[in-house]
């Protein structure tokens, strides 16, 4: 039973690829919360709160009650129902360099996305990641929902 | 008796054996905001749909199983799905841009603009607002440089002085690499001397 709970973990470790070292690259903001809404950086929860900052790389998630919405750099608005986990795993917006990409990841819960400007000038460089299939977008309003088990 | 953390086990055992996984996902596409529709693809290593109408949807069981044939749930559904998502979504951050008429004056019609910035600007309780300079392409680019920053900066100070907090204000500037209007160089461009505002 024990091998089988190592097992377990290592393939959860694997599978969610643990935390994003070294991210540190302004993404957006929290815009507006409710109730409570942690974000995950380094290992280290914060609570968020109106324009609280969000980097690459962070986890956010909210509680029971909680649910919260994003604004990020290129005008992409995230905004997540209670029981919500997700992250920004990687955001890049430099018209000038051609730099353009965004990938975003739903663990679990209820997410509406309305894209922004990397989806204009970048139709294939936005992506949704979900534990059971990613999505594509070309400049547009996404729903999505993700069950917990 | 098989207690139920068991059966989880088992369960979790299985999916990660033959290789599928995940949460059951539901993927539906909504109107944007000025109302047209989009696309998205859904697709994992079983298959990929693509949807196109509004308020339709797919699922996906697991990363093994083919996201189904999408199906129109409809927007009263959809609402009552996310209707926590949908009730905090933010407004969508507004731009503005102001126009100069040579160096850092601005045009008359721009300077009427600020009261509406700083209205914009409170009405969303903004402490994050970004004033991007450019210029147009008369001139070496170290000299564009300085004047898109300086443009940027006396955009920062006018909205400061008319209420918003200089500390809610990031300036940046890109010099003539960013034109509105494409030009050749050193072309005299009215709607490329400009500072853009964003207000989240």
């Amino acid at each position: 039973m024990r091998f089988l709970c190592l097992l377990l973990f290592f393939s959860v470790l694997a599978k969610t690829g643990g935390p994003a070292y070294g991210a540190a690259e302004h993404v957006g903001i929290v815009k507006s919360v409710v109730a409570v809404v942690t974000i995950e950086r380094s290992g280290v929860s914060l609570n968020a709160e109106p324009n609280i900052k969000v980097l690459e790389g962070d986890v956010i998630q909210s509680g029971s009650t909680g649910k919260a919405g994003l604004i990020l750099d290129d005008d992409t608005i995230i905004s997540m129902g209670s029981n919500s986990r997700i992250t920004i795993k990687k955001f890049m917006f430099q018209p000038n360099e051609k730099k353009l990409s965004l990938i975003a990841k739903i663990f679990h819960g209820t997410v509406s996305f309305l894209s922004g400007q990397i989806a204009k000038l970048a139709p294939n460089m936005v992506t949704i990641e979900t534990p059971a299939a990613t999505i594509g977008l070309r400049g547009t309003h996404v729903l999505v929902q993700v069950d917990r088990e | 008796m098989v207690s139920p953390s068991r059966i989880a086990v088992l369960i979790l055992l299985i999916s990660l054996v033959c290789g599928c996984s995940g949460r059951k996902t539901l993927v539906a596409l909504a109107p944007d905001p000025d109302g047209k529709t989009g696309s998205i693809v859904i697709g994992n290593d079983a298959g990929l749909v693509n949807i196109n109408a509004p308020y339709h949807a797919t699922t996906v069981a697991h990363t093994g199983a083919q996201p189904t044939t999408p199906e129109n749930l409809g927007k009263q559904n959809l609402d009552r799905i996310f209707a926590e998502a949908l009730s905090i979504q933010p407004k969508r951050p507004i731009h503005f841009l102001l126009y100069f008429k040579k160096d850092t004056i601005l045009t008359s019609d721009s300077e009427k603009l600020l009261p509406d910035i700083i209205a914009a600007i409170r009405e969303r309780n903004s402490i994050d607002i970004s004033v991007i300079g450019h210029t147009d392409t008369v001139g070496s680019m170290e000299y564009n440089t300085e004047l898109s920053s300086n443009r940027a900066l006396v955009i920062k100070n006018a909205l400061a002085r008319a209420g918003a907090e200089a500390e809610s204000i990031r300036t940046t500037s890109h010099g003539k690499e960013n034109l509105l209007i494409q030009t050749g160089d050193n072309v005299n461009e009215p709607r490329n001397r400009r500072v853009e505002v964003v207000i989240r």
